[in-house]
């Protein structure tokens, strides 16, 4: 579905501000996969994903979506990106139309559907979310943070994107708005047969949600696997800038201190089907002494 | 498209010209501007040239950034030339149909499209050489001394700064917002003339609001550091004249007489 072989790209290059922002990424995702991004900031996941839609162009290397290459003329880039959803950091200032829903609208109409059809979608894709009906008449100025965000969500799902590409979608809500949105994309990903590539500062969220996670440090692909092979490397991941989950800290911690506990727990279920026998064990213990 | 705009691009150094007080730097250029002017034949703006290709090795400025700073512009001054060559009148040297270029019209179409090369080319120096705020810096000392019929030099200073300030800001924030559209399938360049100017709806508006939702962020914060205009102001670094600047006069003032001695000699054109 989305393949990347051997992709590099420079900012400004051959100036003095040039930034090598990917050096030889190469990667494969699969229909259906749900895909986590993690790395500091300034690591390239934002030129990676403005890559996938081919809103930027490779220096070197190729980009390959459901077989078709980015680079080539003769590609259609706008089909590119009404399959391929890019939901860019802090989504609410694309919002522009008189209502929340001819916002919503955006996309379908550039497809060329017909208003009904677009409407429709509209609608649909407002559902999906979790914005409610009452929401699409007003001005989409008129929003709350947490509303705005999903708007502007349902404005790239109302293309029925194949690939939903989603760059930090809960930064700066509150925990509440946070907790909601990824429930939101989670339900989304397993009911429409989503791929998601979810790019995020936050272990916690990315190990919640992700079948297979990517970690960029300064534009290379530093490792990949599912949570618990990522998370089991929670030294190195420490050293490149990032953090593991908290629960993965726990045990880490407890490991050191002598606690028989395998490395790369990063849920709370899984912490608790480990911590639990061992803790009975030891309660039998004082209880015979 | 807007990687184009040179447009209060700094290039931070310590070179001679880099060390020019802004009063300085702002003052020649002026002059400079009025030699560009000033000079009535080609071997004029040879010495300009010269001086320019000195200030600007001085500088360590690389001639490429120099250059890229009248890309923009390049349409503005073809059209300069071609409207000078055909639309003068004098000797006919040629002619096609209702179309004639006269020996008049050739030099006067060099002249401008040198003379426009020359002020961007010159501005464009100091802008590279000067930080903003540098130069606003100097502009509001240098003007300071209209306070005394009215003129508000600090508000205006202040407000070139925030202009300047905001310019690469602004860049982004639409870069952005170009970005997020396209990405919806909005079509940017494709279409007619209006269909262009319809496209542009989805990125201005949001440009509009971001830029609104800043200065009245910018408002706020200024407000909360008891700003209140310029009485009584002091400043952290205070413009002081040095030894460059007195050089940096002498090589103005060498190349203004070379360029009157030049007149003189050889008349226009």
């Amino acid at each position: 579905m989305i393949k990347l072989e051997n992709v590099s790209y420079t900012y400004m290059s051959g100036g003095p501000f040039e930034k090598k922002a990917l050096d030889g990424i190469s990667l494969q995702i699969d229909p259906g996969e749900f895909v986590g991004i993690i790395g500091h900031t300034g690591s390239g996941k934002s030129t990676m994903i403005q890559l996938l839609n081919g809103l930027l162009k490779p220096d070197s290397g190729r980009v390959i979506i459901d077989g078709e290459d980015l680079s080539d003329k003769k590609t259609n880039l706008r089909n590119i990106r009404f399959k391929v959803g890019l939901c860019m950091q802090y989504p609410e200032y694309q919002l522009f139309e008189e209502t929340v829903l001819k916002d919503i609208c955006f996309g379908p109409l550039n497809m060329g559907l017909s208003k009904k059809e677009a409407e429709e979608r509209a609608r649909f894709a407002a559902n999906m979310t979790g914005l409610p009906e009452s929401l699409l008449e007003k001005s989409p100025f008129d929003l709350s943070g947490g509303q705005k965000r999903r708007a502007a969500i349902a404005g790239i799902l109302a293309m029925e994107p194949k690939v939903l590409i989603l760059d930090e979608p809960t930064a700066g809500l509150d925990p509440a708005g946070r907790d909601e949105i990824l429930f939101k994309i989670r339900d989304m990903h397993k009911r429409m047969d989503l791929t998601v590539l979810l790019v995020s500062h936050s272990m916690e969220d990315v190990a919640k949600l992700a079948d297979r996670i990517f970690v960029l440090n300064s534009g290379k692909i530093e490792m990949s696997g599912n949570p618990s092979e990522v998370f089991a490397k929670s030294a190195r991941l420490r050293e490149i800038g990032l953090n593991v989950p908290q629960i993965t800290r726990v045990a880490d911690r407890l490991r050191e201190a002598g606690a028989d506990i395998p490395p790369g727990i990063y849920t709370t279920g899984d912490a608790y089907r480990i911590l639990l026998p061992l803790l009975n064990k030891q309660n039998k213990q004082i209880k015979n002494n | 498209m807007l990687k184009d705009i040179t447009l209060g691009q700094y290039f931070p150094g310590n070179s001679f010209i880099h060390r020019l007080d802004p009063r300085t730097k702002i003052l020649i250029i002026i002059t400079y501007v009025v030699m560009v002017f000033l000079v009535q034949n080609f071997i004029g703006y040879a010495a300009l040239a010269l001086f320019l290709a000195v200030c600007t090795t001085v500088s360590k400025i690389s001639p490429k950034y120099l250059i890229r700073g009248l890309k923009p512009i390049l349409v503005f001054i073809i059209f300069t030339g071609i409207f000078n060559l055909f639309l003068t009148s004098g000797e006919v040297i040629w002619s096609m149909g209702f179309l004639k270029i006269t020996r008049e019209g050739v030099r006067f179409a060099a002249f401008m499209v040198l003379r426009l090369i020359f002020l961007i080319l010159g501005t464009s120096l100091l802008t590279l050489t000067t930080s903003p705020i540098a130069l606003t810096d100097g502009m509001e000392r240098l003007l300071s001394p209209f306070k005394k019929i009215h003129l508000p030099a600090h508000e205006i200073a202040m407000m070139m700064t925030i202009a300047l300030r905001f310019i690469p800001t602004l860049l982004d924030e639409t870069d952005k917002i170009m970005k997020a559209q396209s990405a919806r399938g909005a079509s940017i360049d494709s279409g007619n003339i209006f269909a262009r100017a319809k496209a542009m709806v989805p990125i201005l508006v949001p440009l509009f609001i971001s830029a609104f939702r800043r200065a009245d962020e910018l408002a706020t914060a200024m407000e909360c550091r008891c700003y209140r205009g310029g009485e009584g102001r002091t400043r952290l670094y205070e413009l002081k004249y040095g030894r460059v600047d007195f050089w940096g006069w002498v090589y103005t003032a060498a190349l203004l007489a070379v360029i009157i001695l030049l007149n003189i000699t050889f008349g226009s054109f």
